[in-house]
């Protein structure tokens, strides 16, 4: 597919009045002048205002390659599909949560945790308390019965 | 000086796709030469190299925003814009292509970004005309044509065909500007627009294709 080949002829034609469209007179005499001063005021576009921030100056880098926008995604991307990846080939022992674990168990001399002696301090055993703890539930009717002794 | 650059601009604008010529005239320019020379110095923080540089394409950058956006206006912002973020960027600037390519891609991008956050408001305001039209030998052709349909002055053609460009996508609105209006060459904007020489004379095709259809009445 040849764009040149085909008739286009009319067409590129009509396109030659662009050629010929010019801007006011004395512009192009005035635009340098503008824009140096512009330069020479600071000025950095109307987008970016007067005291960029880090990030708009990030972004105004993709202005002039925008194969970096390009390339900052697919880096992006990389990262979090490596994040899901590497979430998933997490070491079995953290996985399995069924077992629980006691931390301390491997902490001690062999020799003391054989020991009848030894108390673990994981122990399962509720917590008795030394105080009464106040409770809010009613204690249980006791119905009894008075028997007096007959011939009174 | 303007009249010189206009004589160069407007013989490498006739013909597309002679980029051997342009090189031709590049090398008979002395000033063409020491552009690289130019851009150093104004590496360098010298802003009278700057100024040189921008008298030497703004003609081609502004015409190519203006084709673009149909709004002198608009285009007038553009090319300072992006020759502004050119001086920013010098030093950024590695040479691997040339400054004129370099600077041409930044102000075809802010056009490309302006022109999709302009979606909703179009408002063309063209430019004038100017009396060597009347001369141009393509525009006396098609003028001068016995079709009834062709009566229209050059205005009203100059009205249908932005109406026609404004209707393109953005990427084949360019293809059209740089090659059939601007001259430029395949490989040139292939540079330019960042992508391979086959999908710019794909584009190049289609947008044609679909000028064509929406000026069919002043055409053949």
């Amino acid at each position: 597919m040849n764009p040149d080949s085909e008739n286009f002829d009319s067409l590129r034609q009509l396109l030659a009045l662009k050629r010929h469209e010019v801007p006011p007179p004395g512009y192009f005499n005035r635009l340098p002048r503008d824009i140096m001063a512009r330069i020479k005021a600071g000025d950095i576009g109307d987008e970016l205002g007067a005291n960029p921030s880090w990030f708009q100056r990030f972004l105004s880098v993709f202005d002039i390659k925008p194969v970096f926008a390009g390339a900052f995604g697919t880096a992006v991307c990389a990262f979090l599909v490596s994040g899901v990846i590497s979430s998933e080939h997490t070491p079995a022992f953290a996985a399995d949560t069924s077992t629980p674990v006691d931390p301390l168990a491997n902490n001690f001399p062999s020799g003391l945790t054989d020991s009848k002696e030894f108390v673990s301090a994981s122990n399962s055993a509720p917590i008795i308390s030394l105080f009464d703890q106040p409770s809010l539930q009613a204690a249980p009717v006791v119905d009894r019965q008075f028997y007096y002794p007959s011939g009174n | 000086m303007r009249e010189a650059t206009l004589t160069m601009t407007e013989s490498i604008s006739g013909k597309s796709g002679d980029a051997v010529n342009r090189a031709a005239v590049a090398q008979a320019d002395p000033a063409a030469v020491d552009e690289t020379e130019l851009v150093q110095r104004a590496r360098k923080g010298d802003l009278g190299a700057y100024d040189q540089l921008i008298q030497r394409y703004q003609e081609r950058i502004y015409a190519t925003v203006c084709h673009m956006t149909s709004n002198h206006e608009d285009a007038n912002d553009l090319t300072q814009e992006a020759f502004i973020k050119g001086h920013q960027a010098l030093k950024s600037f590695k040479g691997g292509s040339s400054f004129y390519t370099w600077v041409y891609r930044i102000a075809v991008n802010k056009t490309i970004n302006f022109l999709k956050q302009r979606k909703n408001r179009s408002q063309m305001s063209l430019n004038d005309i100017d009396f060597n039209a009347e001369h141009d030998p393509d525009l006396v052709a098609l003028i001068s044509d016995k079709n009834p349909r062709r009566e229209a002055g050059l205005t009203e053609l100059q009205e249908k065909l932005n109406e026609g460009m404004q209707k393109l996508s953005e990427p084949h609105r360019l293809v059209v500007a740089l090659h059939d209006v601007q001259g430029l060459s395949h490989e040139e904007i292939a540079k330019i627009m960042g992508c391979n020489i086959g999908t710019v004379r794909s584009r190049l095709f289609y947008a044609r294709q679909q000028l064509q259809g929406f000026l069919a009445d002043y055409l053949k």
